[in-house]
């Protein structure tokens, strides 16, 4: 048990220094600091704030070797910087990156959290009433509508949803943010409905799957022959042994709980790290886009790890491959 | 001479009808394959029509030479001097070669939007025209040309790489299995959507860049898929009795794996395909999208969307023309499914 | 059971929904003189010293004071003294020298700020002296600081001189870099021409005379600073940094600084123009006169003449992204003012005047001209378009100029918000002549076509290839949006022949190939930072190439005559003497077609009636210390139009019961 532990945290370090190298060439080969120079001091910056820019933020460095001192080059630097968590400053406008984060993350988490527990109790509900009238229309109008929610971007959602709901009905804010924890729910209202609406029609459609499965299988249909009621039958038997592939989902969105939804965050106007994260792009700030990305990987390597232990806790007959 | 590039592209896509046409014969040679493919028929017939339909349009949008006439064409002063020496689709040619406003254009008007200035083609422009004059239909049908590069182009590159990999680890396991994971677990480590950005904004813009992202971040579900199934089929008895035999690992492979997880290979293409074209429409949106694609003009149309008096044409034409794509093959997908592959696929998509 | 426990759920969201206003504030600032505005992207720097865009100097145009000021309603632009007595006149040396005196006002504080009481104990505050100036001028020399303006003001005495200096001392001795930087200015010599003669006299010597200069002290770069500010706040032990937290001398105080979120200000009270209103001082008096029609925009009315400002309590930001939802916020009653957005003009604007739906609203418009020119630009290095192409590529130049229809341009892309630009000195500047008709400017296919022909291109077609000639157009936008404006040029020119196709790329590639000189046809924008005509002319002054020597030329256009009147005209006082050379040149770009000139933006204000004196201003200064507004009149507008249409609601919950009803009764029939 404990060296499949140690094994598999082994096999977690070696993916992170993957995943660094691999943004290593990524961010650092193909971009030149003088036009993310440009960008961060704008057009009318003469050429000698620029060559200072560039010096102040260390670029002039060499990638990879450096004769003088092996460890001064920006290979060296990076993977010590990410894995230290010292993100340093932004390329934008040279604050601190681990202020920007700190300052992003509860705005995000407002955001993700009540979208995800909300919908999640929402598709469940779904999927398992498409699932208990399985067969009737109500399952074929479900499934109908769920592909057709599913074929549907993003974006027309939140079109939709600020057109609409705040629009033209007036009922809430159409866009904005409060720190003020009393003013909050009010602009949370409106992105959690509509991501909520947008994640519907993929949730209902796979738990449906999951569900439909279990409910096959022989164990239930034992329960069934000795006549236990159709509604205990979800309840119990089938919702708690879907539990598994549900835990694997939970797992797969947590690094998006902490980064939030890029898309809603830009439109809804929510300061959290989904919004930086467009913001980075939009602002060429290449040194907080790695930083974001680096800890929405590590986020998904370490929940990984612990799913990964905790089935084993669970089931000793599953292990790693 | 320089062989100029349409050229290319009508070589290109002859090749590809010629080799569809072929595998479909060979796959229909096969009676369990017939059976399957009959049963999809029968079920959706009309999801199957149009899944075609876009097909058909997308072919003769790649179709081009310089030249030659355009339908309904009459001559004007102040034309588009360049278009004389550009190649020009079948589907342009189903167009007047000047059929271009100067600027938006309400479905079947005979007036500009804006302005009471008569149109050139009054009553012509069945889905209207956009900011530009251009119509928005033939704009429509072209971006099905898009989608399918992006799918299908995308799909051309993952399906052989995540196959081979696949079917390398699953098969052979050991080091090789080992390296394979590890490549697969770290680039599934970075969340999709950031994994495209990063990648957009290092290569650049571009249709084949795009691609070439989109096929980096998708290739690693169905590797790892094909990997498993590799690896059950390793162990099962036609595949032992056939080593047994002293087959080689080649003909093992070509002979005993690969035929067996061709179902996978069609489900997977078509469930991919979906994913890959909505996945564009968000890179549009970021500003890292494909030129002229559908994501392109829905992008373009929110904002038109906001405008009052609205603008709603230009949006209803790119939406309907990609959602017109995305639910018949978001339905083929599922069928297929069901047919081919009722337990393997459930629990990973 | 679970339908009872969805039940219980959706009963509660529907109470929320029920609770809930779309009201964005909270209800106690209701009847507070608050005015709220939008910004779209999160300042990048507050330091003064380096602070360049709009939205920087939308925060610390209002937290700093600088000696000289812009007059709030006067047109053409003029000074008139800020913290500054008088705007000073040019002294000439006998060495051909020129110096500036600025006496400061007696009397004016700092706002209140901890680091006051960190060096000057039991003290909230202090007195503004010549030295802080001074120190303000050191700091953009400061090589480390990296002020954007440093090169321009090089032509102080001993600016450059000083920030070698510094950096030498800094490099060779560990314990000068360790002190203070106050200290380290001190010990440097500080800078030659930049002297306090007295506690609140500042001397300013130059090389020669520079009348520039003194648009320069009118913007925040050059506002008085705090040593104590800049060395308090470094960043360290929880302090804040200095470029996050302004300590200034101006109206307002920055008293929430949540950048991507909300900016508010509140009222200073240690403002001059608070403290001493007896003064009348002219940058802390509601103005007395204004240009002509300014008194019927309501601009003069005697409630506000000769009043002490600022007018309002506090200054709400809010952070909004995408302009569409900031608009319907604004229609609603939230923002007090906004632009009007491409999407909804139309509703907004009829023929030229504000809609009847716009009337009822109570809304008001005010029209403006910006001091800019957007233009699109030939990379004159290049061999096809540029100077090596000689009479050819003159040809070329000028045959695509008569293509580009602006009119054409605005009307589909800002809604004729435009005023299409005949040379690239905007209306309000020196040396700008109405009634000149640029005769390239003017849409001329013939004379287009004629003039390809005399190029070697006739019908576009290139004798060397035998196809059409293929030109690149390059852009860092490449968004839907930006590809739908730059096709109209492209269409336009594609009826001449010539086939430009779009490179859009992102913003770093796209620096790097101006960098490189690769590149052959742009777009690009200026906005004046002072009202000179220098300041546009400068873009085109050869030795400014972009390419050789990364300056504002981005053209690369290097023509021996312009660059010699330019050096001419560039410090002559506005003259006739400098109205002909000014002339001179525009013929020159006339013929010589470096740029395409495109428009001047026109720039169309709303604001709700409650809110008064409203006066756009172009050049990057803050009004918002004239503004009033009428905040109870606000209220109950607010209340008469937002009220929620809640129906929709019922209307979901009764379907999705019925749709539960037919379930059952389908699943119970199905079960017998």
């Amino acid at each position: 048990m404990i060296a499949y532990i140690v094994r598999r945290l082994l096999h977690g370090v070696g993916i992170v220094l993957g995943v660094l190298g691999l943004l290593f060439i990524l961010f650092f080969t193909v971009t030149s600091p003088e036009g993310m120079a440009t960008k961060a001091l704008g057009e009318k910056a003469p050429p000698e704030a620029i060559a200072q820019w560039v010096t102040n933020h260390g670029y002039d460095r060499p990638l990879f070797w450096n004769p003088e001192s092996w460890s001064d080059t920006l290979l060296v630097d990076h993977y010590y910087s990410m894995l230290s968590f010292d993100f340093g400053r932004s390329d934008a406008d040279d604050r601190p990156i681990m202020d920007r984060i700190k300052q992003g993350a509860k705005p995000s988490l407002y955001l993700t959290v009540p979208l995800f527990f909300i919908g999640l109790f929402l598709s469940l509900s779904g999927a398992m009433l498409v699932a208990f009238f399985r067969g009737t229309f109500i399952d074929k109008a479900g499934l109908v509508v769920s592909v057709l929610a599913m074929s549907i971007p993003t974006m027309v959602y939140i079109i939709a949803g600020q057109y609409i709901l705040g629009k033209v009905l007036l009922w809430f804010p159409i866009s904005g943010f409060d720190r003020d924890p009393t003013m909050v729910w009010k602009f949370l209202m409106l992105p959690v409905i509509v991501g909520m609406i947008e994640s519907l029609g993929g949730g209902v459609r796979f738990y449906r799957t999951v569900f439909l499965e279990e409910s096959n299988r022989d164990y239930v249909r034992t329960a069934r022959a000795k006549g236990c009621g159709e509604l205990q039958l979800m309840t119990h038997h089938v919702l708690g042994n879907a539990m598994i592939p549900l835990l694997t989902q939970v797992v797969v969105a947590i690094p998006h709980l902490f980064l939030g939804a890029l898309l809603t965050e830009s439109f809804f106007g929510i300061p959290g790290l989904g919004a930086a994260m467009v913001e980075a792009i939009h602002g060429n700030d290449f040194s907080t886009l790695r930083a974001l990305v680096f800890i929405g990987c590590l986020l998904f390597i370490v929940a990984q790890i612990v799913t990964d232990i905790a089935y084993t806790v669970v089931d000793p007959r599953v292990r790693l491959k | 001479m320089l062989i100029q590039a349409h050229v290319i592209s009508n070589y290109v896509v002859a090749a590809l009808v010629v080799g569809v046409l072929l595998l479909g014969i060979g796959i229909l040679r096969s009676r369990l394959w017939r059976r399957s493919l009959g049963t999809l028929v029968k079920r959706r017939p009309i999801a199957l029509g149009i899944v075609f339909l876009y097909i058909l349009i997308a072919l003769l949008d790649s179709v081009s030479w310089v030249g030659g006439t355009h339908m309904g064409s009459r001559g004007s002063e102040g034309a588009d001097l360049v278009s004389l020496q550009e190649p020009q689709s079948v589907i342009d040619r189903f167009f007047p070669r000047d059929f271009q406003e100067e600027g938006y254009a309400h479905p079947f008007s005979s007036t500009h939007f804006y302005t009471d200035k008569a149109l050139r083609y009054p009553g012509r422009h069945i889905l209207g025209t956009d900011i530009n004059g251009r119509d928005v239909f033939h704009l429509s049908l072209s971006g099905a040309r898009i989608a399918l590069l992006v799918g299908g182009l995308t799909s051309l590159i993952v399906i052989p790489i995540a196959l081979f990999f696949g079917i390398c680890a699953g098969y052979f396991g050991g080091r090789v299995d080992d390296a394979v994971f590890y490549i697969l677990s770290t680039l599934a480590s970075i969340p999709n959507i950031l994994l495209l950005i990063v990648l957009v904004q290092a290569m650049g813009k571009g249709t084949l860049q795009v691609c070439i992202a989109l096929g980096i971040t998708s290739w690693v579900g169905f590797c790892r898929l094909a990997r498993g199934e590799s690896l059950k089929l390793r162990e099962l008895d036609f595949v032992r009795s056939a080593r047994a035999l002293g087959a080689s690992e080649t003909r093992i492979i070509f002979r005993h794996i690969l035929p067996n997880l061709m179902h996978l290979v069609l489900i997977t293409f078509v469930l991919l395909f979906s994913g890959l074209v909505l996945s564009e429409a968000t890179l549009s949106f970021l500003g890292i999208g494909i030129d002229e694609s559908w994501g392109q003009m829905v992008d373009l149309a929110r904002l038109e969307l906001a405008r009052d008096p609205v603008v709603y044409w230009n949006f209803f034409g790119a939406f309907a023309a990609l959602f017109g794509m995305i639910l018949p093959v978001n339905m083929l997908g599922d069928t297929l499914r069901d047919i081919l592959d009722p337990r393997t696929l459930s629990e990973d998509s | 059971m679970i339908s009872w426990r969805t039940f219980l759920g959706l009963a509660g969201a529907c109470a929320a929904l029920l609770a809930c206003s779309n009201d964005p504030y909270p209800a106690r600032d209701a009847q507070q003189k608050i005015l709220y505005s939008s910004f779209s992207s999160a300042p990048r720097t507050l330091d003064p010293a380096v602070a360049y865009s709009v939205v920087d100097h939308m925060v610390t145009g209002n937290v700093y004071d600088t000696l000289l000021e812009y007059h709030f309603l006067k047109r053409p632009y003029q000074l008139i003294p800020g913290l500054a007595m008088e705007v000073p006149e040019a002294e000439i040396l006998e060495d051909g020298r020129a110096r500036y005196r600025f006496s400061l006002r007696e009397e004016i504080l700092f706002q209140e700020d901890p680091c006051f009481t960190h060096f000057h104990p039991g003290t909230k505050t202090r007195r503004v002296t010549a030295h802080d100036m001074v120190f303000s001028l050191q700091r953009i020399a400061d090589p480390k600081v990296n002020s954007p303006i440093s090169s321009t003001l090089i032509r102080i005495l001993g600016f450059a001189e000083f920030g070698k200096r510094l950096q030498q001392m800094r490099d060779e001795s560990e314990a000068f870099a360790a002190l203070p930087v106050h200290g380290q200015y001190e010990e440097a010599g500080g800078i030659e021409g930049v002297r306090a003669s007295g506690d609140l006299d500042l001397e300013i010597v130059l090389d020669s005379a520079y009348p520039q200069l003194l648009y320069w002290f009118a913007m925040p770069f050059t506002t008085p600073l705090p040593w104590e500010a800049v060395v308090y706040y470094d960043g360290n032990e929880g302090r804040n940094a200095f470029e996050e937290h302004p300590v200034g001398t101006g109206p307002f105080i920055l008293s929430t600084y949540d950048k991507y979120a909300r900016i508010v200000f509140d009222r200073n009270p240690n403002w001059y123009g608070a403290l001493h209103p007896e003064w009348q001082a002219p940058g802390a008096t509601y103005p007395s006169e204004g240009e002509a029609g300014d008194g019927e925009a309501g601009l003069l009315d005697p409630e506000y003449v000769g009043r002490p400002l600022p007018l309002i309590d506090r200054i709400e930001f809010r952070m909004e992204k995408e302009d569409i939802p900031s608009f319907a916020k604004f229609l609603q009653g939230y923002y007090d003012a906004s632009g009007v957005i491409q999407e909804s003009f139309n509703m907004v604007v009829q023929e030229d005047n504000l809609s009847d739906e716009m009337v009822e609203l109570g809304v008001d418009l005010v029209k403006s001209v910006s001091p800019d020119i957007y233009y699109l630009g030939f990379n004159m290095d290049d061999p096809v378009v540029g100077h090596k192409a000689g009479e050819r590529g003159r040809k070329l130049r000028q045959a695509m100029s008569l293509m580009v229809d602006t009119e054409g341009y605005t009307e589909r892309f800002a809604n004729k918000r435009g005023i299409p630009a005949q040379s690239l000195l905007p209306p309000g500047l020196f040396g700008f002549d109405e009634s000149y008709r640029n005769p390239y400017r003017q849409v001329d296919l013939a004379h287009a076509k004629r003039l390809m022909e005399e190029a070697g291109y006739p019908g576009g077609i290139d004798p060397n290839t035998g196809r059409a000639i293929r030109l690149t157009f390059d852009t860092p936008d490449p968004s839907a949006q930006g590809r739908a404006r730059y096709q109209f040029f492209v269409d336009s020119w594609r009826k001449l022949g010539v086939d430009v196709e779009i490179a859009a790329t992102n913003y770093n590639q796209f620096q790097e190939k101006v960098g490189n000189g690769a590149y052959q046809l742009f777009m690009w924008g200026w906005v004046a930072d002072y009202p000179d005509p220098e300041n546009f002319l400068f873009l085109l002054h050869g030795p400014n190439g972009r390419t050789a020597s990364g300056g504002p030329n981005t053209a690369n256009f290097n023509h021996a005559r312009y660059s010699e009147l330019f050096l001419q005209m560039k410090d002559m006082p506005n003259s006739p003497e400098r109205a002909l050379l000014i002339d001179e040149m525009l013929k020159i770009l006339e013929v010589e077609r470096p740029w395409i000139e495109l428009f001047h933006r026109e720039n169309y204000a709303l604001y709700h009636h409650w809110l008064a004196n409203v006066k756009p201003v172009g050049l990057s200064f803050s009004t918002l210390k004239y503004r009033d507004l009428d905040a109870p009149l606000r209220a109950r507008w607010r209340e008469d139009h937002n009220h929620p249409i809640r129906w929709p609601l019922f209307l979901v919950v009764l379907l999705f019961a019925a749709m539960m009803v037919r379930g059952v009764q389908t699943y119970l029939e199905e079960r017998q």
